[in-house]
């Protein structure tokens, strides 16, 4: 999952639930809130009564009776006076039912003794429960609403500022990562953020590159040196066994020691060489100015080893049927790769075999496909076929394991794409896709 | 004919001169820009062979000032670096051949011969080879007035073989002749012995051709 994705979950996920326990607190909450003010409410009301004894005598509202008690017009409110025996002593506030005409309702009634003329006097203010229930549900109907909008607008707003704040992640991502291919030449600016991680991350990812390119360039520059210093000793060597192979005083023996010994001078210098190659593609020294018809170059490449096909009795088929010219491409390069592949399909093919080879054209892309009746490639080794030096299996043929890398040096450099694709016993096949 | 060799590798000049002085070649030698400039200066040659990377100087430009000294000496490059440019290069600044290191001393003297053939229009006669003729300019090898039809490597081989005649040569020798030295990992193949199967049966059938010969061990010869 995408970050940007994981964070809107999670700020949304997070805001709900607690709107959604909001939600559930709110009745209670809303009833405490109107429990509170109708108890301050009373006590206010308690205050007046009491400043009006006070100021006016307890006269004012017993009128020469013993008690009072007044009701408002529909029974919501009412206060009562009277007097009361001398060890009663309350202060409370709690709800309570009274009978009022032969209705029982229910009240929250506040009750307070005072002393007044050497009297005890009881004051009762009561207020309906119903009465301060009232605007309960319109209140919380009302406090869902503006929450949920509130919500709504909330998340967009996080919406867009985590578009935002992630932005220059993203573009790191695709600009550093999805569409830069190794060697990273193209060089580019830095990312521009305010975010000082994703600057980190950024400088830390440029320099990560070019460390990679500086080991890389390295690594080429050593491999072009040292076959390079090669040549001189293996040219020494190989033109004094050449002289003293014509030497009269060579026995017969000597000649063929020496004859040995040339063969392995010629697997080094056939090494020193094919690295040589295969570093001379890396620094790009070959042009990609030619323009090939793929029928020409395999009929040159069939007649140029038509003599290992004779060997081993293999029937080549090149059935070509899509009218097809490669431009900016280097036609020895090109050759090369073709080459090493049909050659190859020829090394791991069997006595009487076969190789087809084919073209295709798919999603507007073309692609020529070389495919053998040889032995096949184990599922395990077609990731590493295209390494440096690897031998799979079969040791009796196996050659010295750089032709096939070899042809991954030229497509990387040509911008082709090559698809592997083999039955262990049935054969393999080599898919060149251009993509250029 | 007269040989310059400018290498600074001087076993490898030694080996050059050794091989070139047994087919007849008068070989000088130069280690240096310098001498090799010199040289140049006071004599006249044939042939110049100049290696690229010379310590004291550029190959490349020896070998324009040797263009003014000996414009008429055939110049062959030779040179470790390999790269394409420098082949280019050499060729467009007048050099009439390349060749990388290492290479098959046959090679050279066979890319001498053709020079010769091309640069100085040495018309060899038709070569007597047992009772067949060969015209190595048009290619074509006669049995008393019939022509006998060769592959173009069957016609390689036999010529390369005909050059050196009364030497060994390996199959290695032979094949990069024949093949080039195209990257290639097979070496040890007998590409060479079917080619020269070929060649005795097409020419048994007009007389024989004890004349080739293989050297068990080694390769093949033309003995004359």
């Amino acid at each position: 999952m995408k970050l940007s994705t994981k964070l809107i979950l999670f700020i949304t996920g997070s805001k709900l639930a607690i709107v959604g326990l909001f939600i559930l607190l709110l009745p209670f909450l809303i009833g405490q809130i109107a429990a509170n003010y109708t108890n301050f409410s009373l006590r206010n009301q308690q205050k007046k009564v009491l400043q009006n004894i006070n100021k006016k005598g307890i006269d004012y509202y017993f009128e020469g009776d013993n008690s009072y008690g007044s009701y408002t017009m529909l029974k919501d409110e009412y206060i009562a006076l009277e007097t009361v025996a001398q060890t009663l002593k309350l202060d409370t506030i709690r709800d309570t039912k009274r009978i009022v005409e032969q209705d029982t309702i229910a009240y929250r009634v506040l009750s307070f003794t005072f002393q007044k003329n050497q009297k005890n006097y009881l004051l009762e203010i009561g207020k309906t429960t119903a009465s301060i229930n009232l605007y309960n549900d319109a209140l919380q109907r009302f406090a869902l609403y503006v929450l949920i909008i509130l919500i709504a607008l909330s998340i967009i707003i996080d919406l867009i500022f985590t578009r935002q704040l992630i932005k220059p992640l993203s573009q790191i991502i695709k600009l550093r990562l999805t569409n830069s291919r190794f060697p990273f030449k193209k060089k580019h600016g830095h990312i521009k953020t305010s975010t000082q991680d994703f600057k980190y991350l950024d400088h830390s990812l440029i320099s990560l590159m070019d460390q990679i390119n500086e080991a890389f360039e390295k690594e080429r520059e050593f491999t072009a040196n040292a076959s390079h210093e090669f040549m001189t000793p293996i040219s020494i060597l190989q033109n004094k066994m050449e002289n003293l192979l014509t030497e009269e005083s060579a026995s017969e023996a000597v000649q063929e020691h020496i004859v040995d010994m040339m063969k392995t001078l010629e697997r080094l210098k056939k090494i020193s060489r094919s690295l040589l190659l295969i570093s001379r593609i890396e620094n790009e020294q070959f042009s990609k100015q030619d323009e090939i018809e793929p029928q020409t170059l395999l009929n040159e490449i069939v007649e140029e080893i038509s003599h290992r096909l004779e060997e081993k009795n293999i029937q080549i088929d090149i059935d070509l049927s899509h009218n097809k010219s490669l431009s900016n491409i280097n036609h020895d390069l090109l050759f090369q790769l073709f080459y090493n592949l049909i050659n190859n399909a020829i090394k791991f093919n069997k006595e009487n075999g076969s190789i087809q080879i084919s073209d295709h054209l798919e999603k507007g892309y073309y692609s020529i496909q070389v495919s053998d009746s040889g032995q096949g490639i184990k599922a395990e080794d077609i990731p590493h076929v295209f390494n440096r030096f690897k031998k799979t299996g079969h040791a009796e043929n196996a050659g010295y394991g750089l032709g096939l890398a070899i042809v991954k040096s030229i497509a990387n450099y040509l911008n082709l794409k090559i698809q592997v694709n083999s039955i262990p016993g049935e054969g393999t096949s080599f898919k060149v896709i251009f993509e250029g | 004919m007269k040989v310059l060799i400018i290498e600074d590798e001087k076993t490898l000049a030694f080996e050059m001169e050794k091989f070139l002085k047994k087919a007849f070649f008068l070989c000088d030698l130069a280690h240096s820009f310098k001498q090799g400039f010199n040289k140049l200066e006071l004599n006249q040659y044939d042939y110049v062979l100049i290696d690229l990377g010379l310590p004291d100087g550029d190959g490349f430009e020896l070998l324009s000032k040797a263009k003014k000294s000996n414009p008429d000496a055939a110049y062959i490059i030779l040179t470790a670096r390999g790269k394409l440019e420098d082949r280019v290069a050499g060729l467009d600044m007048g050099a009439d051949d390349y060749l990388a290191k290492p290479f098959f001393l046959p090679e050279l003297q066979s890319r001498m011969q053709a020079i010769a053939r091309r640069k100085f229009k040495v018309a060899e006669a038709l070569i007597p080879l047992g009772n067949f003729n060969i015209d190595l300019q048009k290619r074509f090898v006669f049995f008393e007035e019939e022509q006998i039809e060769l592959s173009r490597k069957e016609f390689d081989l036999l010529s390369y073989l005909l050059l050196h005649k009364n030497r060994v040569l390996t199959r290695m020798q032979l094949s990069e002749h024949i093949w080039g030295n195209f990257v290639d990992d097979d070496y040890d193949s007998n590409y060479i012995d079917a080619h020269i199967k070929n060649i005795r049966k097409k020419l048994n059938v007009y007389a024989p051709t004890e004349w080739l010969e293989t050297v068990r061990g080694v390769g093949y010869r033309i003995k004359k």
